[in-house]
């Protein structure tokens, strides 16, 4: 395959751009073959993709139409197969959405407040109370399932709210908290100086100075979040009995069970669950991104 | 960026009133004299939340794994029973065999195509094309991890899944089989599940590093004659190395963790062949009310999680020296 054939050459490169395919050893790496790689990248695309098209294609067919023409489109395109799978998805939907809202909201309430203060004040203790929370990154959350379990029977909070916010914040509090702590140390000490020497009280500190400047972390951790609550699935599944308040994860492989062969719905059903996600990640990737890679020592910069 | 951060200092360990001494030292600190009492109210919310649903069920998780416990009913103490009966336990054996296989996949198979990836979308010289392909790469991550199992085990489905038509249609009837139903497939059909793994967290830490590379590497490589292939074995693996460490240990502890997907899709079936620690100790404790035993496999899981951490964190440490040593 010639590399030259249609290669776009920006008039910026520092290598003088080849005439055609005379010498392809001339620059080694360089034109490996743009449209090679293009190709091989539009296969993996196309290998990653897959599943997902298949998906949202026969959420759109009929149970004839998925016989007839399991490859290809077909028209007409079968909308009410969303109504249906809607009807049936709602409950979890509505459980998943009212559980991040309150393990968002309860999150943030504790990691800000403790972030403020693990970054702003020393006190007695400090590091050693720090530690404490730092250190429940290495507990893993399966670990502890089958007590946290017991304990919420003893409590009687199975098939309840509660028990399925409640965890989530005491899980999500602990990166929260490191996060905000990060993230409030790099607030130049001058805005705080400045504030106390107009009177303002740690309070208002708090809220008039570091919460405003602490929506970007805010956000990071809302979104890792929503995540979780849509990826945590062993939790539900063994603490919910009652159908209307199973979250998505688990609400879905029911879901699944209910429509074994009603291939249109059950495809529906599967994209709608899809779609808050898809959302939040559309606008928010960037925090994302950055979430992750300022995780990792010398991935982020 | 977080070096810079740095100077917070620990002086309090040295006297009740270090935080002056804090202060002098240029270190980020607000209420010096402010009442702490007024502090550890703030922290009690949180310390109060994580005591009952962190500290307290890990705790005793670790104390019942001594004892036929057996909730709301007397709990003998039994000592290291439980431990012998894990050692006894075939299946808990099967299971870390499993998770071998798992973890051999997923630091091999399921690093190289995101590697390959990240190498391709770097080579592309148009950035409206990277920014393009990165994209499509990772936009399966936006898709929730139920969903894409549920589709995965559809495309297994023996009569209608994908694999099989598409088999059929390419008249290779005689490889269309059962795939997670077969005791010989089910492990195998398990691991290729989100295919070819590139919208993970392996393929944005390559990706990153080798966008950080500067470009004057890789021109001085280009005019020592180095190929596309000697650059990235000399140059692109060397400059990874640290993170594909840490990686490894993240593959570690994750891996002990898998289970979910072995839930939905095969049940851990058949025959035990994608059984994992996870689904044994859920399966020992729900379907087998063996409370205390499940606890001890747990506490086995806990321990083992400990160790590795323990292991990343003085890597880390070391690592984070020889940074500083530069």
């Amino acid at each position: 395959m010639s590399a030259a054939t249609s290669v776009p050459v920006r008039t910026t490169d520092l290598v003088p751009d080849q005439p055609a395919a005379e010498h392809q050893e001339a620059t080694p790496r360089r034109r490996p073959g743009q449209l090679l790689v293009v190709l091989a990248l539009s296969v993996l695309v196309l290998a990653g993709l897959f599943p997902y098209l298949f998906m949202i294609m026969t959420s759109l067919k009929s149970n004839e139409q998925f016989t007839a023409s399991y490859w290809m489109p077909s028209w007409p395109l079968e909308f009410g197969n969303y109504a249906v799978a809607w009807q049936q998805i709602q409950p979890y939907f509505v459980t998943s959405v009212v559980v991040a809202t309150l393990s968002i909201v309860g999150t943030i309430a504790l990691a800000s407040v403790s972030g403020f203060l693990f970054a702003r004040y020393s006190f007695y203790g400090r590091n050693f109370l720090f530690g404490m929370i730092a250190a429940l990154m290495m507990v893993p959350n399966i670990s502890s399932l089958i007590p946290l379990f017991v304990l919420m029977r003893d409590l009687h909070l199975l098939n309840t709210l509660p028990v399925l916010v409640l965890p989530q914040i005491a899980g999500s509090v602990v990166l929260a908290t490191i996060l905000m702590r990060t993230f409030v140390q790099q607030i130049p000490q001058e805005l705080f100086d400045a504030a106390q020497v107009d009177g303002a009280g740690g309070f208002r500190l708090f809220v008039s100075i570091m919460l405003p400047l602490s929506l970007p972390v805010i956000g990071t951790v809302a979104l890792f979040t929503v995540i979780s609550v849509w990826g945590e699935f062993f939790w539900p599944l063994l603490v919910i009995t009652d159908d209307s308040l199973r979250t998505i994860p688990v609400g879905l492989s029911f879901f699944q069970g209910q429509n074994a062969t009603n291939w249109g719905p059950l495809f529906a059903g599967y994209t709608l669950a899809s779609v808050p996600l898809l959302l939040v990640f559309t606008f928010l990737s960037k925090w994302f991104l950055a979430g992750v890679q300022g995780g990792l020592p010398g991935t982020g910069k | 960026m977080t070096e810079v951060v740095r100077p917070v200092a620990r002086p309090w360990r040295r006297s009740s009133s270090g935080s002056n001494r804090a202060r002098n030292r240029g270190s980020s600190r607000v209420g010096r004299r402010s009442s702490p009492w007024l502090i550890y109210l703030g922290l009690l919310p949180t310390f109060a939340v994580l005591a009952v649903l962190q500290y307290y069920p890990a705790i005793s998780g670790v104390v019942h794994s001594f004892f036929d416990w057996r909730p709301g009913f007397s709990s003998p103490f039994v000592g290291l029973e439980n431990y012998r009966t894990m050692f006894a336990d075939d299946i808990w054996w099967r299971s870390f065999r499993n998770l071998g296989v798992i973890f051999a996949a997923s630091v091999t198979l399921m690093w190289l195509f995101p590697f390959v990836a990240a190498e391709l979308v770097i080579s592309l010289r148009s950035e409206r094309l990277q920014f393009l392909f990165r994209t499509l790469l990772i936009a399966p991550l936006a898709f929730p991890g139920v969903v894409t199992t549920l589709v995965w085990s559809f495309i297994y489905d023996p009569n209608n899944g994908v694999l099989n038509r598409a088999l059929r249609a390419a008249g290779l009837e005689a490889l269309a089989q059962n795939w997670v139903g077969d005791p010989r497939t089910a492990l195998g059909a398990l691991l290729m599940i989100g295919f070819p793994w590139i919208a993970s967290l392996p393929f944005l830490v390559f990706l990153t590093t080798l966008q950080n590379i500067p470009n004057e590497v890789f021109e001085a490589a280009a005019l020592d004659g180095a190929s596309r292939l000697r650059r990235v074995f000399a140059i692109d693996l060397p400059l990874l190395t640290s993170q594909i460490r840490l990686l490894f240990f993240l593959a570690t502890i994750s891996v002990l963790q898998y289970g979910f997907a072995a839930y939905l899709v095969t049940g851990g079936g058949p025959d035990n062949a994608t059984q994992v620690p996870v689904l044994r100790m859920i399966g020992v404790a729900f379907q087998g009310s063996d409370w205390g035993y499940a606890t001890t496999l747990s506490t086995a899981l806990f321990v083992i999680t400990l160790v590795l951490s323990g292991v990343v964190m003085a890597i880390r440490k070391r690592e984070a020296r020889d940074v500083r040593s530069h």
